[in-house]
């Protein structure tokens, strides 16, 4: 946590093109993501986490001048030399992001949908691995898998194209989906999940658990609107589901604690299920920059880099 | 009596009651709709919508039905229908004709303040739909008000009428309330009539009839048993003592009613003062005559008044003339040169022979008439003369300006042609008719001036007097012919020329042609005929109400005893102003035109110029009809029978649909349920808005209080 903070905190000044309302200026989605990714790494520096994707290949002698950082001390305790580790240059790691584009994701109480949210942060994470040379591929499902691009060095403008056609639609369910990616997707790789897990968490977990199971690392952002958050509203209104259509009145004064506490006990639950899945959780608040979950994906990349 | 709806259309209003039952089952709120992601969390909190499903508060829910279903009733405008028999009242809103009896004989017991009263009564009882008219009547109607359902101003139009001088008659007023009826809308129709039934006023031959619907109510006022007495005439009997005259006033009283001899003092007033009285004994159901002191008349328009003490009916005991002092009228009389020394003989001696009017005659023995002949003369008589045409011309301006011609045909007679148009025909030879005894007069027009004393039986016979011979005479068209002889030839025949007149008689006024002379008639005939080529108009002492003068008129005002216009100070074209017996001022303005004046009140009518004061004004006496004291009654029941009523039939009145829709209007309107409806619908709303407030206070939240 004092890693992540510490990043935070140095990166604030160069993430002002992660604010999501200036996004969504930007429609061309290549260039966003090329925007975000290069300002991100840029803010970072010397960012400790850099080179954490690439494989091991050799042992080099130490050569002053070389970043001591590289010494592989294990060696060195045998060995009573100095040698530095050299790395592949590329991984083939497979990175693929499933994006919920359920009619639910459509809702949005500013500028920015949370489909337009999950949409941005999904291509600048597959910029971002993209350009670690992974092979990155896309799923979009609702209730069933609606885009499938399979993981490749060489779909990156395919995904970037499915991602700014994709519009939300029907009603939304991650079981389904979910079941079939785990059949889809042989090889090990990173998963990300983005969607607003409007579902029971225990149905949660059914769908997105096998994919734990089966080796890969799972990571799921969970994107939320500051209104299904807070619940400002204060007029006695009919609530229309997006995705049912079914209308209920409600008096907000009314039912504002009930909701809002409903809806922590519901995060606080889908992140205890998840942390006891091992699988990373972020929640996303749609009125915040995008570089929360940045962070987050290279957190998740480096304890995967130390498992390794 | 059955509840009806005027409206009942508007019974469709009572689905609104079920709106507020559908607000509170139905779980939609139709505005501010609220696009969310999902309903999950909330459809997980138990939310009080569902409680909405539920009635519970029955109370504010059956206030806000009873007050909308209140209102939509009330629109409907309920009402009781009764069943009603009544003719009037089955038809609907009524047209009501109020026909008050202001004669002068509704004085008697206050019979005029009751019909008043009555009349009030009537319209205090008028419906909301229903017209009325008040219509003052006497001898004429008078519509004061005229089909309203102004109530207040019928009631002040009641304070504004007064009894009048004039007799009663039922004809104009019924027939008024005919014309009121027949234009009015209305279904049907009521004619109150508010009078004393006096048999005079109804003849039976008015030819009323009204319209279908329609209905007299008789409201009987008068008391037939009064003890009147009244001034039923008075004659004046005039005679010249040493060059003035003497008038004998002689009164005839009469006394209706009454049950034993009555003696009243009858007093004499000349110029307002009492000069005379007598006492005099009145049998019951009698009468008795009066004869005063002659008295000398000296002034001109000097007023008089035979009265008697008031009793029940004031109206008629005291009786009014007017008299002045007669004026000798200015004859010339032209003869031929060539005549018989007594080819006027009789004629000069009857002009002589008079006993009050005299004639003043200048006699001519010249067939030229002279300019200076015509100054001041009111006739020519032109006896057996040939005139020629310069006299012709100037008796041609003189009759032009008024003047009067009478021309005797004879032996000698001659009229240039040049002066042909203003006789009244074309003189021809003489006929002879000895050989068959003499013609005699066949023929006498008795409604011309000169033969109207002759009318009467017993009042003159023409018929004695032989024809030997006359002119032959041929008419003009222009002409008129006043009498004839039993062949049909002309005897007397008239000529209207400008202002004047021109006679022509085509026999002698002497014994030569005829013996009329020596006829009883033949003093009456000459002074008649001369007092109409004169132009002496006899004048009326007195006039009846209801009489009408046009004081434009020289002959009408002659008639109406005007002797001396300096002395009254009217001059031709300048206002005048007449002083009604009230007190009343009537304005006379000068004009081209008529200038009448209507005598609607007994007493004095005073004619002056406006602002003066002259010494022996014009007046006029009027007095009342006589007939109108005749209380005697008629059978009411037989003068509505006798008033007609148009068949009531499907073509005839109103048609039925629209008479009951206005009938049910005219209940509905009177009763007005609507009003007490609609109050009961604002008590249940104002009920409705404490208790929803008290719930809404009680459960905390606005907007669930219904739920």
């Amino acid at each position: 946590m004092m890693a992540r903070a510490r990043a935070q905190a140095s990166a604030r000044g160069g993430t002002q093109f992660l604010d999501p309302a200036v996004l969504a200026r930007i429609s061309n989605l290549e260039l966003l993501s090329r925007t975000v990714v290069d300002g991100f790494l840029t803010g970072l520096h010397r960012s400790p986490y850099l080179g954490f994707s690439t494989d091991f290949a050799e042992h080099r002698q130490y050569m002053p001048g070389d970043d001591v950082r590289l010494i592989d001390w294990k060696l060195f305790a045998r060995s009573d030399r100095h040698y530095i580790k050299l790395f592949e240059a590329e991984t083939n790691t497979n990175f693929m992001v499933l994006l919920d584009v359920s009619a639910s994701m459509s809702y949005g109480s500013h500028e920015v949908t949370k489909l337009d949210y999950a949409r941005y942060l999904a291509a600048c994470l597959t910029f971002f691995s993209h350009r670690q040379r992974d092979r990155v591929g896309l799923v979009t499902f609702d209730q069933e898998i609606v885009k499938y691009v399979p993981p490749s060095m060489k779909r990156m403008d395919t995904i970037l194209h499915v991602l700014d056609q994709a519009e939300a639609g029907r009603a939304g369910s991650l079981k389904e989906p979910a079941m079939q990616m785990a059949e889809l997707l042989g090889r090990k790789g990173i998963v990300v999940v983005i969607s607003d897990f409007y579902e029971d968490p225990d149905t949660v977990l059914a769908a997105i658990a096998p994919l734990r199971g089966r080796g890969h690392d799972v990571i799921v952002f969970h994107v939320m609107d500051p209104a299904e958050l807070g619940f400002p509203f204060d007029q006695p209104s009919g609530f229309e589901d997006l995705e049912t259509g079914e209308q209920i009145p409600v008096i907000p004064n009314r039912l504002k604690d009930d909701y809002i506490r409903l809806v922590k006990n519901h995060l606080a639950e889908l992140e205890r299920r998840f942390t006891d899945n091992r699988i990373d959780y972020t929640l996303l608040d749609t009125s915040k920059p995008l570089d929360l979950a940045l962070f987050q994906y290279l957190l998740a990349r480096e304890h995967s880099s130390r498992k390794r | 009596m059955s509840l009806a709806l005027l409206v009942p259309l508007f019974l469709l209003g009572l689905a609104g009651v079920v709106v507020p039952i559908v607000l509170h089952l139905t779980r939609r709120q139709r505005r501010n709709v609220v696009h969310f992601p999902s309903l999950m969390f909330l459809e997980r909190i138990p939310y009080q919508e569902q409680r909405r499903r539920r009635i519970h508060y029955w109370l504010l829910l059956s206030l806000r039905a009873a007050a909308l279903a209140l209102v939509a009733v009330a629109f409907a405008r309920p009402f009781f229908e009764r069943d009603t028999s009544g003719v009037g009242a089955a038809s609907g809103p009524q047209e009501v004709v109020v026909l008050i009896d202001q004669s002068y004989s509704m004085e008697i017991a206050d019979q005029f303040d009751r019909a008043l009263d009555e009349a009030r009564r009537i319209f205090n009882e008028l419906g909301p739909l229903d017209r009325a008219s008040l219509v003052m009547f006497g001898q004429g109607a008078r519509v004061v008000t005229r089909s309203t359902a102004d109530r207040s101003q019928l009631t002040r139009a009641l304070d504004t009428v007064q009894i009048s001088s004039s007799a009663t008659r039922f004809g104009p007023a019924l027939k008024v309330s005919q014309t009121i009826l027949e234009e009015s809308e209305l279904p049907s129709g009521e004619v109150f009539l508010l009078t004393d039934f006096q048999r005079n006023a109804w003849t039976g031959d008015e030819g009323i009839q009204l319209p279908a619907g329609s209905k007299v109510t008789a409201v009987q006022l008068g008391d037939e048993t009064s003890d009147n007495i009244q001034v039923a005439d008075v004659a004046l009997a005039r005679e010249a003592v040493s060059g003035r005259e003497r008038v004998t006033p002689t009164a005839r009283l009469t006394r209706r009613g009454g049950e034993q001899a009555k003696e009243v003092m009858v007093s004499l007033e000349i110029d307002g003062q009492e000069l005379q009285s007598r006492p005099v004994t009145i049998p019951p159901n009698g009468s008795a005559t009066v004869a005063f002191q002659p008295f000398t008349l000296s002034q001109p328009h000097t007023r008089g008044a035979v009265r008697v003490p008031s009793d029940d009916l004031s109206a008629d005991n005291a009786h009014y003339f007017v008299v002045s002092p007669g004026t000798a009228l200015a004859m010339l009389v032209v003869e031929g040169g060539a005549a018989a020394r007594d080819a006027s003989l009789y004629l000069q001696r009857a002009l002589a022979i008079s006993e009050r009017r005299p004639f003043d005659v200048n006699f001519r023995r010249s067939s030229v008439v002279r300019a200076q002949d015509l100054v001041g003369t009111d006739g020519v008589i032109i006896n057996d003369a040939n005139v020629d045409g310069a006299s012709a011309e100037r008796l041609r301006r003189f009759v032009d300006a008024g003047g009067g011609l009478l021309l005797v045909l004879g032996q000698a007679s001659g009229w240039p042609n040049s002066a042909a148009d203003m006789l009244p025909g074309t003189i021809g030879q003489v006929q002879d008719r000895l050989q068959s005894r003499g013609g005699r007069l066949g023929f006498l027009e008795y409604g011309h001036p000169v033969f109207e004393p002759f009318a009467g039986p017993r009042s003159g016979d023409f018929t004695g007097a032989r024809f030997f011979r006359a002119r032959d005479f041929t008419p003009a068209d222009s002409a008129t012919v006043l009498a004839r002889f039993d062949d049909g030839s002309v005897a007397l025949a008239e000529l209207r020329y400008g202002r004047g007149t021109v006679l022509v008689w085509t026999s002698t006024l002497d014994n030569f042609w005829n013996d009329l002379a020596l006829q009883p008639v033949y003093l009456p005939f000459v002074h008649r005929i001369s007092e109409y080529v004169g132009g002496r108009t006899e004048a009326l002492p007195w006039f009846t109400v209801g009489q009408v003068v046009n004081l434009a008129d020289p002959e009408a005002l002659q008639t109406a005893g005007l002797v001396s216009a300096k002395a009254a100070g009217l001059v031709d074209g300048l206002d005048q102003v007449a002083l009604t017996p009230s007190g009343q001022s009537v304005r006379l303005p000068a004009g081209d035109g008529p200038r009448y004046l209507l005598l609607e009140e007994h007493g004095f009518y005073v004619v002056r110029p406006p602002g003066s004061d002259p010494d022996r004004p014009f007046v006029i006496a009027v007095n009342v009809e006589l007939e109108e004291s005749n209380l005697a009654r008629i059978d009411v029941e037989e003068l509505v029978a006798q008033v007609g009523t148009a068949t009531v039939g499907p073509e005839d009145g109103p048609d039925f649909a629209q008479a009951t829709e206005m009938r049910m209007v005219d209940q509905e309107r009177r009763q007005s349920l609507w009003r007490w409806v609609l109050l009961a619908a604002f008590s249940l709303f104002v009920s409705e808005t404490l208790l929803s407030n008290w719930v809404s206070r009680k459960a905390g939240v606005p907007g669930v209080a219904t739920s």
